[in-house]
């Protein structure tokens, strides 16, 4: 079956060609460190396969365009967003690259704290951004990290508020959670909640949609079929809120139950119009890992001690 | 000996109550709890809910049957499933193109992941566990590619598809039921489906006797790129969306419902009514515990006892009938 004389060398050719080109790329980017007092910042990103990360990345690289002569630009992201282990390799790399500030997007955060605080012992500047650093964790390891990005919790409670003016005291409401490790996740699901008890509304369920569409579909529809009378569905992220508005159409609830979302992608958007979706959170993905840098960039030259900063997050309704 | 020899010898249905027996114990058993422990389970509403989900599912895992009969596998059927989604969902929404024309150019897209994976593993007789793999990577990067990572919003216009329904059974279930029914009988009544069987049992006898697995593996790889191609095709148009990230973890499922049925993973033994059984066990489950609000890790920890549970059931099956056989 398994044919070595093939194997083998096509292995080991497949790898040389890796190295080759690696070590290429390796060349490229230190003449590129040539140019002297231009500060270098490293971004680490999350999941490059998620719409919202790739937002965030576009509008960094335009940022960089646009101000070339202030700073230069590394983007490095991981394949998924679980992939915690080779993002502590990227900013291991990054130390040893010697940039001047690394803006992260930290897929865990936890796990992330000791490896930044060895950047930031060797002189970097790292600016938080996205995904908060735990802070517990930061306080045990004696580190302070500026913040800079949207309040999870309050954009999904402003996102609740407007769904709660549209619903009755009382009325039967269920979320559809982000994956269950997720901090923003989290946040999110504590701001639904937070928005719907303060409107006295009856909370039935809620359950993990795993980010995805396809995940959140068959959760959506088993809830509706357990709760008959559910008349609105909370959802973490719009691609959850598709799966969900999929699983209404089946049911022949779309009249029923009204939907919000958050992230405010463009598949949303139509279905803002139509009408299936009730709001969504926006909250300016083009501009989060911007704000990052240019916070970074100011710390670098005033050397000001960090402190954390929010940036804008707006609902989105139904025109 | 083994499994689908035997059945062939008797006619479909006669051999359903010994056949089938375990599984349908199993499914019962599953069906009877949650509807004991829930207020709505047991309704028409929730077999209508599972009878529409299920179809992509039972398409695919029906391929991974085929392929884990003839002793190889695909791992890549998720990102194909992603990939062929992407392709109709852009094909719709930035290329115009009629729904006609974009349903052949995404089965055309997954004959062609299909015939990428069976003419690289045939020719340079790479293991198709290699082979896919490289393809579950390929095929997620081309669908970020083609829709740079945004789900595509489709609309109505895809609707016709999953939304057709006759005597209140979806046009997609009725499909994969169609499929079912005729993916068993060519791989038992069929001198095709005994080829299958020889060469996943021992294709060098094969070989030896005069006839070629070669073109036969491919064309059971081309077979799993059209079923994943119309997966996709249907997933997508009950969603009215495509998402790039579809699909994600499709391969295990599918590979869990093909070995709750009783297929093996070292070739040779298979079923495709058994997959069928295999995919409704965990779809009920999956619908069962959402509607108990089952927190996630209990999801998961259930989910798992209950495909090994359901394994050795049929072990139990499997020896019981092999009693009665010697007697």
């Amino acid at each position: 079956m398994l044919n070595r004389k093939v194997i083998y060398p096509t292995f080991v050719s497949t790898l040389a060609t890796t190295l080759f080109f690696v070590a290429g790329c390796q060349r490229n980017d230190n003449s590129q460190s040539g140019t002297p007092g231009k500060p270098r910042v490293a971004l680490v990103m999350k999941s490059l396969a998620n719409e919202f990360f790739l937002t965030m990345e576009s509008g960094a690289r335009a940022h960089q365009k646009a101000h070339a002569a202030e700073y230069e630009l590394l983007v490095n992201g991981i394949k998924d967003e679980l992939d915690v282990s080779r993002q502590i390799d990227l900013v291991e790399q990054m130390i040893a690259q010697k940039v001047n500030a690394i803006v992260i997007a930290p897929a865990d955060s936890k796990a992330l704290v000791p490896v930044c605080k060895k950047a930031q012992q060797a002189g970097i500047v790292v600016v938080n951004i996205d995904n908060k650093f735990d802070d517990a964790v930061l306080g045990d390891s004696g580190l302070k990290l500026p913040f800079v990005g949207p309040d999870n919790r309050k954009g999904a409670r402003a996102v609740g508020d407007l769904l709660a003016k549209k619903l009755k005291t009382g009325d039967q409401v269920a979320i559809v959670e982000g994956a269950p490790n997720a901090f923003n996740g989290l946040q999110r699901k504590a701001g639904f909640e937070d928005a719907m008890k303060a409107a006295g509304m009856n909370i039935v369920g809620s359950q993990s949609g795993y980010w995805e569409t396809d995940k959140a579909n068959p959760v959506v529809a088993a809830m509706l079929t357990e709760h008959p009378g559910l008349k609105a569905l909370l959802c973490a992220n719009d691609n959850m809120a598709l799966g969900a508005v999929a699983a209404l159409r089946a049911a022949g609830k779309q009249e029923q139950v009204l939907v919000v979302g958050y992230d405010g992608i463009g598949a949303v958007r139509q279905l803002l119009k139509e009408g299936n979706v009730l709001a969504t959170a926006d909250q300016h993905a083009d501009q989060l890992a911007v704000f990052g840098i240019e916070y970074a960039l100011e710390m670098l030259k005033t050397k000001s001690a960090p402190a954390d900063r929010n940036t804008p997050v707006d609902v989105v309704s139904t025109p | 000996m083994n499994r689908t020899a035997n059945s062939s010898a008797r006619p479909l249905l006669r051999s359903f109550p010994t056949e089938y027996l375990g599984l349908t114990l199993a499914l019962s058993a599953l069906v009877g709890v949650f509807s004991l422990i829930t207020d709505h389970f047991f309704s028409v509403t929730t077999f209508r809910t599972i009878a529409n989900q299920i179809p992509s599912a039972v398409l695919v895992a029906t391929a991974m049957t085929y392929l884990l009969v003839i002793a190889e596998i695909d791992l890549s059927v998720g990102s194909v499933l992603g990939f062929c989604s992407a392709v109709l969902g852009v094909a719709m929404t930035q290329w115009h193109w009629p729904l006609p024309l974009a349903v052949i150019g995404t089965i055309a897209a997954g004959l062609l992941c299909g015939a990428f994976n069976g003419l690289v593993s045939v020719h340079w007789r790479l293991p198709s566990f290699i082979v896919t793999l490289g393809m579950l990577e390929m095929a997620r990067g081309a669908a970020h590619a083609v829709t740079r990572s945004q789900t595509q919003y489709i609309g109505s216009s895809v609707e016709a598809i999953a939304g057709t329904s006759i005597c209140g059974l979806s046009l997609p279930f009725l499909l994969a039921m169609v499929i079912v029914v005729a993916a068993q009988l060519v791989l038992t009544r069929t001198v095709f489906g005994r080829y299958l069987v020889a060469i996943g049992t021992n294709a060098e006898a094969v070989r030896l006797s005069g006839i070629d697995p070669r073109p036969i593996k491919l064309a059971v790889f081309l077979l799993t790129g059209l079923l994943v191609a119309l997966a996709a095709i249907i997933d997508t148009s009950r969603f009215q969306s495509a998402n790039p990230n579809a699909g994600t973890g499709f391969e295990l499922q599918a590979i869990a419902a093909a070995v709750i049925g009783g297929t093996s993973l070292m070739g040779g033994r298979g079923s495709v009514v058994p997959t069928l059984f295999g995919v409704l066990i965990t779809a009920v489950l999956n619908t069962g515990l959402a509607a108990v609000g089952a927190r996630d890790e209990t999801k998961r920890l259930i989910t798992g006892l209950v495909i090994i549970a359901a394994v050795i059931l049929d072990q139990y099956r499997h020896r019981l009938g092999a009693k009665w056989k010697n007697s």
